[in-house]
């Protein structure tokens, strides 16, 4: 789950930032940070407007020279939704995005969820249990991420071939089976952070709540998880967004058209033998993206707010 | 942490924490406690014994008595940690993630260790018995007279399928039955216009469903005729072929019919003759440390390695530098308090993270074609040659992960600066430090405390960046020392092409034993790098 | 907290749940180990042929009666069928020509026979492209090359190599934009592409014996003949005839946006070519010094072992030796996805005029290998031609091809 792991590291954390006054710092002292903004910005957009200009032309390949487009047509766009497209899917009455979607959306949801839930409780018993084998613990959940994991997808395929013989709910396309497999990037870096995060919450906190008579669950879903909001919201964020860019196992998993998330069923328009259909790609693409986006910046508050508490004991 | 500050809880955090346990958490305690959390819990847990229970009657009827096993030991497992109250606390917490981590993580590691004591490849794929099946389905050739036919599968007057056949070339009819061929008279039987055979006398042809039904009895059944025998090809054809490998299955061998030649198994997943000629399909099974051996010796796979695993070091190590560097200093330059437009350029910036990154890849490569790419082409109006060239290619590979994982390290280094209390910074200013200074003995030590981890997972992840490569320079350009691997190939790309593209194509066994020496690699390459940080200080 | 009670009220959860769950479950499940026959026949087969495999599948199932299950997986779809287990395997599948020896080799696939009444309508060499060791494999459907097209508003349909070389370049020198001959390489290369023009050069890849089986250990890709016509190569890179910095995406811009006169290209472009409104031909090119003749890939159709484990090899079969040969079902194929029917008699029928270019410019056409051993080829030949052709900096075509020959031979060991 490496696409997941990688995405789920950053950690924000519990202090509230420290609130400067309204003061606005002039122009004069800051316009060198705004030229170093935007030379950012020209660079990260860069390929990006090449996508948007192949989603918005007719162009038959993407980084094509000419970026400026003759002209402008949404039938890209159109192609997605429209029913009985050629590119999608010929012979169904309705095109196939609107699924990709949505079970994009069940998947990622579900995933980030449980990664959040259930990464959260083995990160607080890392940070205020003592038992053995935790140090080698810690350790081993991040080695184990780093077996290659381009080797390891036969083996889930087979595990989930033999689950799903066995258990419909399981089996090879479905959405449940997905998730399930998912869920085993749950114990990887996103503890360590985490559990950063939980270390800064001060233990007395815990300890208070424990003298009023309330049992380690109690202690953690009570006052620890709601303390640790950020961290939550940000992980499962990152979870999100991995899902989104998962392609090797879920084209492993999913095999009919309409139970595919967006990267497999997308990858069709473009791994066919010769012919690639740039265009309704980059329009599917960029249509995906847009609610990561709005998403970061509605979660900017929290990461900015957070700090890196992980490492640095509050 | 040398600086003891921030090794302490700021008084603020806990007056504000202690604050906010106060008001819903204590309401969230006073709710879960008693009855409601109680109910909770037994709710979960009774979910997962029905679960298990209803799994265990599923895997009864399957008679999957490993499985069975299994289940009964894990599930009493969870019982006994969630049902005893005081002890196993951590276990609590720590086992729902743990099932997944085994079963999803844990499982396939072992599964592809395994695999790498084995013959698993291209021609090595079935099990023996199914090799054997295989074998004998396939050991057919047209017989001498070469005869087909037109056929419809009938029923006699007995009930018993007997194939109604044509001769194409001589049109003479036949009827075809288990004990063998008779010829049928012309005058007995009627034919369309395309020549199918659409009544016999003494014979029903079945049309519509009941022609279905006979599909099933076709598959096995043949006419014996002599030294060969009439073979249906689906339910309107058939050929006269003779068998030409013969099973024996006292001595597990095969006998070729025409020479009498012995094939027998050779340990290693064949049936070989004494010649040396080898029967496909073989099978897949366990050859030792062959895989560990041909590392070893084959010198298309240790030639290159050395060249490959430093390019590899080096591609990962300096992508993780660049985009840490990169990342911080946007971050630092957008975290100026109540500088306009912040939130603004922080979102844009994040763009390219929000897209699928085999995309970006895709695109990159063409931006960067030689002639015809907008790099060289409307930028640096230069002949860069960045794809063909060994050197360029290495540069290229690095700029383009780079601009890949910058957004990554922008995000959590614009966080963990937050975390650096600004009277450390007022208070080092106050010492007389200029900016720069302040940045390396306070800002850059405490931000390599919080992000080290990350900066070791993600080189950890880069080490294994399959896709980067892979993506956009499939490894090449080649290089001229004449080796699989080409100027930009790192150690799994390699691995790639050594398993899958040399020789007959597949080779998962190759691939599993070396993928297991770059995970010890890496692995080493990684703990040894926290060690030194000391990441694992707080861990004391 | 008293665990007696605990225990007591889990205890009665459990079993309530999972007599509900037992009793949902005995509703719902299918009939697993049901004794009724099976009758559906799964055919794997990928996007692009989605539609007409699925015409062509419900025509014979409505004909027999039996089920089609029509699942799409990316080309080829033959390579997951290595790792399927039986349970999702298919009992037919779409199989480009050149993956029959690693599937027979696999013993994933069954061997089949065709009566003499179909073999006269296929063509020799495309039945020897779907065996392997003398036993065939699969049913061979469609065909498919590259051809050179030629756009008649901006050069004349050149007739010999000469004129063709000549007409390309004095196009070329009209813009700095221009290409010479649009055909794709890339950093990776793309020896498919390539081979009229390695062909043209005499070169071959594997010799073949009386028979027609190809010998891995008797590599042509640096034949004397070749090697003493590979000048000509160094001499189009000099001259820009050839770049391997042409990819995909830009020869086909430039063939659209007229910056090329000439593109080699496959009838899967045949909708763009026939939307573009340019004047167009399409031929062989023009012969070199051997004739440049293209790869042909051969699309058909093979039963896997698992249609046995199924149940259901004589239907499965009964779709591919009986129906799938026949003229109209290779008609259809053929007009659904665009290419060149493998029938003979199918061919006769084919009114597309593109495609019907198409085909002619196979014609001597070499099918791809179809041995395993195919898979260490592709590379070295590809990145010889990316070598040879980069412009300045380029290795002498000689070198290039001696190395690659070499290169070759060590991997397939």
């Amino acid at each position: 789950m490496t696409a997941i792991d990688q995405t789920a590291a950053a950690i924000p954390a519990a202090r509230p930032a420290t609130k400067t006054g309204p003061r606005r710092p002039k122009l004069r002292d800051t316009w060198w940070r705004h030229v170093v903004a935007w030379i950012a910005i020209v660079v990260a957009l860069f390929p990006v407007a090449y996508i948007a200009s192949a989603a918005f032309t007719g162009n038959p390949s993407l980084a094509g020279s000419s970026l400026i487009p003759r002209h402008l047509t949404l039938d890209n766009f159109k192609k997605l939704f429209s029913p009985g497209n050629s590119t999608t899917d010929i012979t169904s009455n309705a095109s196939n995005y609107p699924h990709w979607i949505l079970n994009t959306l069940i998947v990622a949801t579900s995933t980030a969820f449980f990664t959040v839930m259930l990464g959260a409780l083995a990160a607080y018993a890392f940070s205020r249990f003592r038992f053995r084998g935790r140090r080698m613990g810690m350790l081993g959940l991040l080695l184990v991420q780093m077996f290659p994991q381009m080797l390891a997808v036969v083996a889930i395929y087979l595990i989930v071939v033999h689950t799903g013989t066995v258990f419909h709910v399981l089996a090879l396309n479905t959405l449940t089976g997905l998730i399930i497999v998912y869920l085993g990037g749950v114990m990887s870096v996103n503890v360590w952070f985490m559990k950063g995060f939980f270390d800064t919450i001060p233990a007395e906190l815990d300890e208070s709540a424990r003298v009023d008579g309330a049992s380690p669950a109690q202690v953690f879903w009570g006052v620890v998880l709601p303390l640790a909001a950020p961290v939550l919201a940000v992980i499962g964020l990152f979870s999100f967004v991995g899902v989104l860019n998962e392609f090797i196992i879920a084209s492993v998993l999913l095999q009919s058209d309409k139970k595919l998330t967006l990267p497999v069923g997308m990858r069709g328009f473009i791994d066919q033998q010769f012919s690639q259909h740039w265009g309704p790609f980059a329009a599917g693409v960029l249509i995906a993206a847009v609610p990561v986006v709005i998403l970061f910046m509605f979660l900017q508050r929290f990461i900015v707010e957070g700090l890196t508490a992980g490492s640095v004991k509050g | 942490m040398s600086t003891s500050a921030v090794t302490s809880p700021a008084p603020s955090r806990l007056t504000a924490a202690s604050s906010a346990a106060r008001s819903l958490p204590s309401r969230a305690i006073a709710f879960f406690s008693g009855p409601v959390g109680l109910g909770v819990k037994v709710t979960l847990l009774a979910l997962m014994n029905a679960l298990s229970v209803w799994a265990l009657v599923v895997l009864v009827d399957h008679k999957k008595w490993p499985a069975v096993a299994v289940l009964v030991a894990v599930t009493a497992l969870l019982d006994l940690i969630y049902l005893s109250a005081r002890r196993a606390i951590p276990a609590k917490f720590l086992v729902p993630g743990t099932v997944f981590l085994v079963a999803f993580q844990i499982i396939p590691v072992i599964y592809t260790v395994q695999v790498a004591f084995t013959n698993y490849s291209t021609g090595h794929i079935l099990t023996k018995p199914q090799a054997v099946t295989q074998v004998l389905q396939n050991a057919f050739e047209p017989s001498a007279n070469g005869r087909t036919f037109t056929m419809a599968p009938a029923k006699d007057s007995s009930g018993h399928l007997a194939l109604l056949l044509v001769d194409q070339d001589t049109g003479k009819t036949y009827v075809g039955a288990a004990s063998g061929l008779k010829p049928l008279p012309t005058s007995a039987v009627t034919k369309n216009s395309d020549g199918d055979i659409t009544a016999a006398t003494g014979y029903t042809i079945p049309t519509g469903p009941s022609r279905l039904s006979l599909a099933d009895a076709l598959n096995t059944f043949f006419v014996p005729a002599g030294k060969s025998q009439i073979q249906p090809q689906g339910l309107d054809s058939a050929v006269e072929v003779k068998q030409t490998l013969r099973y024996d299955r006292v001595h597990d061998r095969f006998v070729r019919i025409s020479d009498g030649a012995v094939f027998r198994d050779n340990g290693r997943g064949s049936f070989v003759s004494d010649g040396g000629e080898a029967i496909e399909p073989g099978w897949k099974t366990g050859i030792g440390f062959s895989n560990f051996g041909q590392m070893i010796h084959d010198s298309q796979v240790r030639g290159p390695f050395l060249r490959v695993f430093l390019w590899t070091v080096i591609f990962a190590t300096l992508t993780v530098v660049f985009s840490f560097s990169l990342g911080l200093f946007l971050a630092i330059t957008l975290n100026k308090p109540g500088m306009r437009f912040r939130t603004f350029y922080r979102s844009i910036l994040v763009i390219p993270y929000a897209l699928p990154g085999f995309l970006s890849l895709l695109v990159w490569q063409g931006l960067l074609n030689d002639d015809f790419g907008v790099v060289n082409r409307n930028i640096l109006h230069t002949h860069v040659p960045w794809l063909f060239d060994a050197n360029w290619a290495r540069v290229a590979v690095i700029l383009v992960s780079t601009w890949l994982t910058t957004p990554y390290f922008f995000l959590v280094s614009m966080g963990a600066l937050q975390s650096i209390p600004a009277e450390l910074n007022e208070a080092a200013l106050v010492d007389g430090a200029g900016p720069w200074q302040n940045f390396r003995k306070v800002t850059l030590p405490l931000l390599l405390v919080a992000v080290a981890p990350l900066m070791i997972a993600s080189f950890a992840f880069n080490f294994n960046n399959f896709g980067n490569i892979y993506l956009l320079t499939g490894g090449g350009p080649n290089t001229s020392d004449g080796s699989v691997a080409g100027a930009t190939d790192i150690l799994i790309s390699y691995t790639y092409k050594l398993a899958f593209v040399v020789g007959k194509g597949q080779n998962y066994g190759l691939a599993s034993a070396i993928g297991i020496l770059i995970f010890f690699i890496v692995a080493a390459i990684s703990a040894a790098s926290f060690w030194r940080t000391k990441a694992l200080e707080n861990l004391a | 907290m008293k665990v007696g009670r605990r225990l007591a009220v889990l205890l009665a959860a459990v079993a309530v749940t999972a007599l509900a769950l037992i009793g949902a479950r005995a509703n719902a499940a299918p009939a697993h180990k049901g004794s009724a026959k099976a009758t559906t026949v799964r055919i794997w087969t990928d996007q692009d042929r989605k539609s007409s495999v699925t015409k062509v599948a419900n025509t014979w199932a409505a004909k027999t009666g039996a089920n089609v299950d029509i699942v799409v997986k990316a080309f080829p779809p033959t390579q997951d069928l290595s790792k399927v287990t039986a349970a999702t395997a298919p009992d037919v599948v779409l199989a480009p020509h050149d993956t029959t020896g690693a599937l027979a080799a696999d013993g994933l696939v069954q061997q089949i026979f065709l009566s003499k009444a179909v073999k006269k309508q296929l063509p020799a060499w495309v039945l020897r492209s779907f065996s392997y060791g003398g036993k065939l494999y699969g049913v061979p459907t469609q065909i498919e090359n590259v051809g050179l097209v030629v756009n008649t508003k901006l050069a004349k349909v050149p007739k010999t190599w000469a004129q063709l070389e000549r007409e390309a370049l004095a196009f070329k020198r009209k813009s700095s934009d221009n290409l010479g001959i649009a055909v794709q390489q890339g950093s990776g290369g793309d020896a498919y592409h390539m081979y009229p023009f390695f062909s043209g050069l005499c070169g071959y890849i594997f010799q073949q014996s009386k028979s027609g089986a190809l010998n891995p250990h008797k590599i042509g890709v640096a034949n004397p003949k070749f090697l003493k016509n590979a000048s000509l190569v160094d001499k189009w890179n000099r001259e820009g005839l050839i770049n391997s910095k042409v990819t995909s995406g830009t020869a086909q811009t430039a063939f659209l946006g007229q910056k090329a006169a000439f593109w080699i290209t496959g009838p899967w472009n045949s909708d763009t070519l026939k939307k573009s409104g340019l004047s167009f031909r399409i031929i062989q090119v023009p012969k070199i010094k051997c004739a440049s003749v293209p790869f042909l890939g051969v699309q058909g159709f093979a039963v896997t072992k698992f249609a046995s484990d199924h149940g259901v090899s004589s239907l499965a079969k009964d779709f591919v030796v009986n129906y799938l040969t026949k003229p109209s079902a290779q008609l259809d194929l053929s007009q659904a996805s665009g290419r060149y029917p493998a029938n003979t008699v199918a061919g006769k029928q084919v009114h597309d005029s593109v495609l019907a270019q198409f085909g002619r410019a196979g014609a001597g056409g070499v099918p791809m290998p179809n041995i395993p051993e195919m898979a260490s080829v592709w590379g070295d030949l590809g990145g010889a031609w990316v070598n040879a052709t980069k412009g300045s900096g380029a290795t002498p075509a000689r070198t290039a091809f001696i190395t690659a020959a070499r290169n070759i031979a060590a991997k397939i060991g």
